[in-house]
């Protein structure tokens, strides 16, 4: 029989005390610099958009994949929302990120698919010529959104767009077989051939859907940065970090039924940590390291191998 | 139950998929590389002058490459030999100004720690390599900021008036050299490559499969801590910048190399020579024939892609993930 | 749907695994409205003949007729719409899913309306069903990961049987079932029957067949050997049908009356190992063959690990002649212990690796000097022991991965020959080997004992442990339950009368 302690409630029990948690410890440690409701509110805006991200890569890491092509992707989409928008205003914006976004996604699934080849591999080779396509795409010169074009650069602009996205995660996981299959396929993938599951379909699927999310992280990160650069020497790696923090915790929390209120939690609590390291004095440049070592301690709670297991 | 885990290879690497073939591609590589470049270069690339500014970016590369080389054969990946000569190099450059020799074990310790700290996760929790180390890259990344966060730090005179070819030469060889003997002629290779074609049954031969991995990874850093003092003597203080993207340039370089990245006993010694010009020399190149960096990138991305679906071993792959 | 018709005939059904021959030209006929129990030995073709017929394995010959219409499936969800289902042995269902969504998994379509699944729907109605099971305490919206594995076979029960199937498998999952669970998966079988449709039950347990099946068919190293109605045969008579294989005696020893050294070499101790052995302690002397057997899930295979000193989370001592304790592998290796794993492919051998590799790994630090490799003395050492097993190869730079299955295992032994490892764990050494490997392996088995060298010969087959082993033990739910001194009058059913 069902035990509480795997009930929803209690999944969600976690995260509100690791949220009170880390709040209650640096608002002792810094009380005027950190954590008045203006503060959280802007913490809970920043860390909306990598959560988007962190939606659509969910639907890869479960099936066991990984994708180091996001970062660049949400330049060039980004770059070619702006391009299109001096035009066609919001809908050259929003058609342009969502559209470019979710075109590669389509060519790295079948690249992925054609190739055979680790999906972690492939992306990396892919990232490489998407940072030079974007760089390409933008002229070498830094790209502007325009002033009028900033409905989602802040509340509740930005609210909305990342709630949409994740409601229609929320549907899609719930409401189509794609969440299922996905699903199915991370946890077994002879199993899930032999249940009739079309596993290149629903990985093409898988990539699509990730880099559609991608799409809308590109017009909330432009419009929240106003401008986007393109460059090339692999600079884009690093935004692929903080959206897969929340799918570490959406995958962690999946057991309880509640993974994408944990990638938008989880997110919000790396916010808090990083706010709480500045508000103590931290140089911002500390953000790495706090990246990267919540990162190890997520997924050395989550992601462990059995004893005895083969780990490559 | 072979039928299960059939994979049904695509034509294309039916046709080049002989092992003969994989071999011979990297040779085959540079060779076709090598005289693409001096018929459109016009035999530039091979004046004197241009063959030493192009050693001399091959020196601190091939070092890291050789550790990673190791990393790579048991099939796992390291990502940490960028933000590992960031961290070793500032250790390096602060040491400079008490004694040359100490700076230089510092940043082989240096190395060495960032390593194990990988090999720990990896080893202990069963953690995918590639998770730690984009981990621990990170953090490492942070580290280096956060030392440099203020200003960029020097080194003393005197490690900077060591830089001369003959020291550079003399240090990647003798990496080279010890690295081939131990992977050649030592149990070492045997087991890292066993390891790599199969861990359980390497464990039932009685390898010790997670002090090998474990070491492996600590070897890995000790020789990019080394190559931060060859990088050190080159440049002579340090930014936060300092090894940027090396993870992904040795793993391109060991890929063109023709490392298969699934590790295990078709790698070659070679990979990590070949592998490691062949990079420097397409690199070298495109700039030469002025080329702007996104059209160097979005070729290398291409060369890069094309050589890992030719020397991938997909038979070693039960499922491609 | 009327009783006594033919439901399902299977004609000519054939499956090869490349030396192997798993099922062998079986015919038989299963009629609606009976509970037919499939009964044999390890190995006799039983699973193999249902995952044919549901779509796990392709046919290898031979056609099944269900209900009139010749069937051909390609995978489970196909079989579920052509009528059949299986409960399989091993967990069926999947991670990371709803119970409701593991229930429909493959058969989302009624809910379905222009690619909008309806959740509430298809919760409600794998509730209805759980309901309607009894298994009211499991709730289809819950992740089916807060479940244990018997609640998770419960769901698979429902899974298999809701869409009320013509032809219901059940593959070996008593076992894993509680009492209450048994008594459930009874009930529903019944109902099947009631209905008219029918159940195919895979089972070891001969009591439980006796009283819940009507009809039994034996099959016997791949071949169908007889359908016998369960009202007219007891255990015995079942047993009889169930052994009495070709022995191949040419190959087996034929000296009886050995005395047995007095001199132990190993002695194993209280070694339990969580889930899968419980205290078993046995002492193994010098230059006997002992034998295991027993049912495949009966944890003699873990007894060889232990042994080895591979086993995770062992108790209990393992310990050599001269006190030597052997906890982990290196030590076992180094104190010539040699283990050959009924997993040929991935416990024994480096499969991407060439055969000169796979047999020097173990001796490597024998054979180096100051540490020191040659080549050149690595070759003649895999050269010389490659030969001595007569292992037909191209050279020893040829990759293992294409030689057969007993040459891969002359390879085994050709390593730990050359290492001179004095006690010889071998876990089923002639799995999937051809007879002339056989005899050759053996021969090799008596010769090593001449030489006082000790063997666990751990064996799936009744007839070889027979024919080769100077004292043979078996095993039950993880614990050794008889011991048999090697002689001519033992036969199969004094042992499968301790397996079952």
């Amino acid at each position: 029989m069902q035990s509480f302690k795997n009930s929803k409630f209690y999944g969600f029990m976690i995260l509100a005390a690791m949220v009170l948690f880390f709040y209650a410890l640096f608002k002792i440690l810094t009380p005027s610099n950190f954590g008045s409701p203006a503060n959280l509110y802007s913490y809970f805006q920043s860390s909306i958009i990598y959560s988007v991200g962190g939606c659509g890569l969910y639907f890869i890491v479960v099936m066991g994949l990984f994708d180091f092509a996001v970062g660049a992707n949400i330049v060039l989409s980004s770059i070619v929302g702006v391009i299109l928008s001096e035009k066609f205003g919001y809908a050259g914006f929003i058609i342009g990120c969502i559209g470019c976004g979710t075109l590669i996604g389509v060519i790295i699934g079948m690249l992925y698919n054609r190739l055979n080849v680790p999906s972690m591999i492939v992306t990396v080779g892919i990232m490489l010529i998407l940072e030079s396509v974007a760089v390409f795409t933008a002229g070498g010169v830094k790209q502007t959104l325009a002033p009028e074009l900033r409905f989602f650069s802040g509340a509740p602009g930005n609210i909305i767009l990342a709630a949409f996205a994740f409601a229609l995660m929320w549907f899609i996981l719930n409401y189509t077989r794609i969440g299922t299959y996905c699903n199915a396929i991370g946890s077994n993938e002879f199993t899930a051939k032999n249940m009739g599951i079309d596993v290149k379909k629903y990985k093409l699927i898988g990539f699509a859907l990730l880099h559609f999310f991608v799409g809308i992280m590109a017009i909330l990160t432009v419009s929240y940065g106003t401008t986007m650069t393109a460059l090339t020497g692999m600079s884009t790696m690093s935004r692929n970090f903080q959206p897969l923090m929340g799918t570490f915790f959406g995958v962690a929390f999946r057991k309880y039924g509640t993974p994408i209120s944990a990638i938008v939690i989880g997110e919000f609590i790396i916010a808090i940590i990083f706010n709480g390291f500045v508000a103590l004095g931290a140089p911002t440049t500390i953000q790495n390291v706090v990246t990267g070592g919540a990162l190890l301690a997520i997924v050395t709670l989550t992601a462990r191998g059995g004893r005895g297991s083969v780990v490559k | 139950m072979a039928e299960k885990n059939e994979l049904r290879p695509s034509k294309i690497s039916e046709f080049f998929g002989s092992d003969t073939f994989k071999g011979l591609l990297p040779f085959i590589g540079l060779v076709v590389i090598l005289g693409i470049m001096y018929w459109l270069t016009e035999g530039r690339i091979m004046q004197p002058k241009r063959l030493r500014l192009l050693l001399s970016q091959v020196y601190y590369p091939m070092i890291v490459a050789t550790g990673v080389f190791f990393v790579m054969t048991l099939g796992s990946i390291d990502f940490t030999e960028g933000s590992t000569l960031g961290v070793a190099s500032i250790v390096v450059s602060v040491l400079s100004f008490y004694s040359i020799p100490l700076a230089v074990l510092g940043g082989i310790l240096t190395g060495a720690a960032i390593g194990a700290v990988n090999g720990f996760f990896h080893v202990r929790f069963r953690l995918q390599s590639f998770i730690v180390t984009i981990c621990t890259m990170y953090l490492f990344r942070g580290v280096c900021a956060y030392l440099t966060t203020e200003t960029a730090i020097p080194a003393s005179a005197e490690i900077k008036a060591l830089d001369s070819d003959n020291l550079k030469i003399a240090i990647t060889l003798g990496v080279l050299i010890i690295a081939f003997f131990l992977f050649k002629f030592t149990r070492i290779g045997n087991d890292v490559k066993a390891v790599g074609s199969g861990e359980t049954a390497a464990r039932f031969s009685g390898v010790r499969t997670d002090r090998v991995k474990f070491l492996a990874f600590v070897a890995a850093g000790a020789l990019t801590g080394l190559a931060a003092f060859v990088n050190v003597i080159k440049v002579g203080s340090i930014t936060s910048t300092a090894g940027n993207q090396l993870e992904t340039q040795i793993l391109i370089s060991l890929v063109l190399g023709g490392l298969p990245i699934t590790g295990g006993a078709k790698v070659r010694f070679s990979n990590i020579v070949v592998g490691t010009l062949m990079y420097t020399v397409l690199n070298n190149g495109l700039v030469m024939l002025g080329f702007e960096s996104a059209t160097q990138q979005l070729i290398k991305g291409i060369v890069f892609l094309i050589f890992v679906a030719l020397t991938i071993d997909r038979k070693a792959l039960k499922v491609i993930k | 749907m009327e009783k006594g018709k033919i439901l399902l005939n299977a004609e000519h059904i054939d499956k090869r695994f490349g030396i192997t021959h798993a099922v062998n030209d079986v015919s038989l006929t299963v009629s609606a409205g009976e509970i037919r129990a499939l009964i044999g030995e390890n190995g006799s073709g039983k699973s193999t003949f249902c995952q044919m017929l549901c779509g796990i394995y392709t046919i290898g010959g031979g056609t099944f007729t269900l209900d009139g219409q010749e069937v051909h499936v390609k995978n489970q969800v196909e079989a579920n719409k052509l009528g059949v289902s299986i409960i399989v042995q091993e967990m069926g269902t999947l991670s990371g899913l709803t119970v409701a969504e593991n229930i429909f998994l493959g058969h989302e379509d009624p809910f379905m309306h222009n690619g909008i699944k309806d959740t509430r729907a298809m919760i409600k109605e794998g509730q209805r069903l759980l309901d309607e099971y009894g298994f009211s305490g499991i709730r289809a919206g819950s992740m089916i990961d807060s479940y244990n594995f018997e609640d998770r076979k419960l769901v698979e029960i429902v899974k298999a049987t809701y869409m009320k199937p013509k032809i219901l498998i059940v593959d070996e999952t008593t076992t894993a079932l509680s009492q209450n669970g048994r008594l459930e998966l009874y009930k529903i079988m019944d109902a099947v029957r009631a209905d008219g449709r029918s159940v195919i039950f895979i089972s070891h347990d001969l009591n439980e067949i006796l009283t819940h099946c009507d009809t039994i068919s034996i099959l016997r190293d791949g071949e169908y050997i007889d359908t016998v109605n369960a009202k007219e045969i007891d255990e015995d008579g079942l047993k009889r049908l169930m052994v009495g294989r070709e022995i191949g005696s040419a190959y087996y020893r034929t000296d009886y009356g050995k005395a047995i050294s007095p001199e132990v070499v190993l002695s194993v101790k209280d070694v339990t190992v969580p889930n899968q052995i419980y205290d078993v302690s046995f002492e193994l002397h010098r230059g006997e063959i002992l034998g295991f057997g027993g049912l495949s899930e009966c944890g003699m295979h873990e007894v060889g690990k232990a042994v080895f000193g591979a086993s995770l989370d062992r108790k209990g001592t393992v310990t050599l002649a001269d006190g030597t304790q052997i906890n982990d592998i290196p030590t076992a290796i180094h104190h010539s212990i040699a283990y050959a794993s009924k997993d040929r492919d991935n416990e024994s051998i480096i499969l991407n690796e060439s055969i000169r590799n796979n047999i020097v790994l173990p001796s490597l630090d024998d054979l180096a000097e100051n540490h020191i490799l040659k080549a050149g003395k690595l070759n003649r050492f895999a050269q010389e022991f490659a030969d001595k097993m007569q292992t037909k190869m191209q050279g020893i730079h040829q990759f293992i991965s294409d030689l057969s299955g007993g040459n891969k295992q002359k390879v085994v032994l050709a390593r730990w020959l050359g290492k001179g490892s004095d006690i010889l764990v071998l876990d089923s050494p002639t799995r999937g080997i051809d007879v002339k490997v056989k005899q050759a392996i053996y021969a090799l088995m008596q010769e090593l004992t001449a030489q006082g060298k000790s063997i666990i010969m751990i064996s799936e087959e009744i007839p070889e442990l027979l024919g080769m082993s100077d004292r043979i033990l078996i095993m039950k739910d993880g614990k050794i339950n008889g011991e048999f001194m090697r002689s001519e009058s033992l036969s199969e059913e004094d042992l499968i009368a301790k397996m079952v």
